[in-house]
């Protein structure tokens, strides 16, 4: 027979086991980070590949990109569709949160307020759509946008302190994917801008900075591909990705060229035919974007 | 009663094993991106990205790719105080299913911070080795790099 103390001593032990039980699992976060490594044992100690992620840069430096190469703010050429609430689904949604982000980043760096202050209104409204309305609050981002109208370098850091908020909520959210198809969205409206400022034909620079952009877009379509579990909608957008980089890999400045990606000396460039034909296909695809 | 101190010491191994294995993710990524911030002054954000590191019986390669332009400048930033264990550190300009390829930066044992300017390339791939675990405690956390342009 137990004594009454020995039987309160094991209770509480089973109490206690208990307790540590339920407190262990109700400490396991449900945020599923971008896990990239096994989780699964096995007894070989060789090293094994693994899958690749991606890291894709912010609108913001593209638009300093093409600003630093001379692009000049020209009226109209930013997306004309201003309803934001026409975009329904998640993927147009993200694609036309990067057009915006584009936008927003040209109208600042050309020091367009009015234009600037209706970009930042619409992202603000596509991003809440996503669900994603604490970005804007903190630190009281929009506000000092509000503020600082007007100086250029403030707004510009501004946008870069957005866009490290943004990724760490995607991040916090497991929702990576929607990083990969606003930078796609952005990256098709800074061509865009590019085509129709620098004038094809006229001005061979931006043959050569079309070559240079177009690198990253296998890293688009790869970073894309990773995520496609997530959200199978993206499917028909790395399609039309596809497309635009099978063409530019079929150019015959490309084709017959293909160790010139790799030498960093090397400056890649296009004809201007060449440069037309991959501006059209872009074109298509940002009207397919806006339209929604 | 009489199976009572069995069935007590039996939830008491397997509540002590479970809490010992299952490590939650309390790691404060704000810091550590804050961190990075700090370091990647005077270049300007361009993006982040977190990596979860399990340390297994396996030892892994783990890469980022990440596109840059040419002529550009770059800053990277890699913070691994959230590791329990090192890793190793290494910038290519090729991935690692190239036969032949060169570190153009590899980060210095112990380092938790760790900074790199980036000289003119047109893509790189960041490599995080990581060492087999033979401690079998499971220990995971975060790698962050936090790349800046002029």
């Amino acid at each position: 027979m137990f004594s009454k103390k020995k039987s309160f001593i094991l209770k509480g032990a089973l109490c206690i086991a208990s307790g540590m039980l339920l407190l262990s699992c109700g400490s396991e976060t449900p945020k599923d980070e971008s896990v990239i490594g096994p989780v699964t044992d096995t007894t070989t100690s060789m090293a094994e590949a693994q899958e690749v992620s991606y890291c894709l840069p912010s609108p913001l430096q593209i638009a300093s990109i093409f600003k630093k190469s001379g692009l000049k703010y020209k009226a109209g050429v930013t997306s004309s569709s201003k309803d934001a609430s026409k975009y329904t689904t998640n993927l147009n949604k993200a694609i036309n949160l990067g057009v915006y982000s584009a936008d927003l980043s040209y109208a600042v760096l050309n020091k367009q307020n009015q234009e600037a202050m209706t970009y930042m209104k619409l992202s603000r409204t596509l991003a809440d759509n996503l669900g994603m309305s604490t970005v804007f609050e903190q630190g009281d981002l929009s506000k000092r946008f509000e503020k600082n109208l007007g100086k250029e370098d403030s707004l510009a850091y501004i946008i870069a302190e957005l866009q490290m908020v943004t990724d760490m909520y995607l991040d916090e959210n497991d929702q990576q994917q929607i990083t990969s198809i606003v930078f796609a969205g952005a990256w098709i409206e800074s061509m865009y801008i590019g085509s129709k400022v620098f004038e094809i034909g006229k001005d061979k620079s931006f043959n050569n900075k079309l070559a240079e952009q177009m690198t990253i877009l296998g890293s688009i379509v790869n970073a894309l591909k990773v995520q496609e579990k997530k959200d199978p909608a993206i499917i028909g957008l790395i399609a039309d990705l596809q497309t635009i980089k099978t063409i530019y890999d079929a150019l015959p400045s490309i084709k017959n060229n293909v160790n010139a990606a790799e030498d960093t000396e090397k400056e890649l460039t296009l004809t201007d035919d060449e440069t037309a034909s991959l501006i059209k296909k872009i074109e298509g695809l940002r009207t397919k974007f806006i339209n929604g | 009663m009489k199976n009572m101190p069995h069935i007590a010491l039996i939830c008491l191994v397997f509540a002590f094993g479970f809490t010992t294995i299952q490590q939650p993710d309390n790691v404060d990524k704000k810091a550590l991106t804050t961190s990075c911030k700090k370091k990647i002054d005077p270049f300007k954000y361009d993006s982040q990205k977190f990596t979860k590191i399990n340390f297994t019986k396996k030892s892994q390669q783990l890469e980022v790719e990440v596109p840059v332009f040419i002529g550009e400048k770059y800053r990277l930033v890699f913070n691994t105080s959230s590791l329990s264990k090192p890793i190793k550190i290494s910038v290519y300009t090729k991935d690692k299913e190239t036969a032949k390829r060169e570190a153009i930066f590899t980060a210095k044992e112990g380092e938790n911070e760790i900074v790199f300017d980036v000289p003119r390339v047109r893509k790189m791939f960041i490599d995080y080795d990581v060492p087999m675990d033979t401690t079998n405690t499971n220990a995971s956390g975060f790698v962050v790099f936090m790349i800046g342009y002029k």
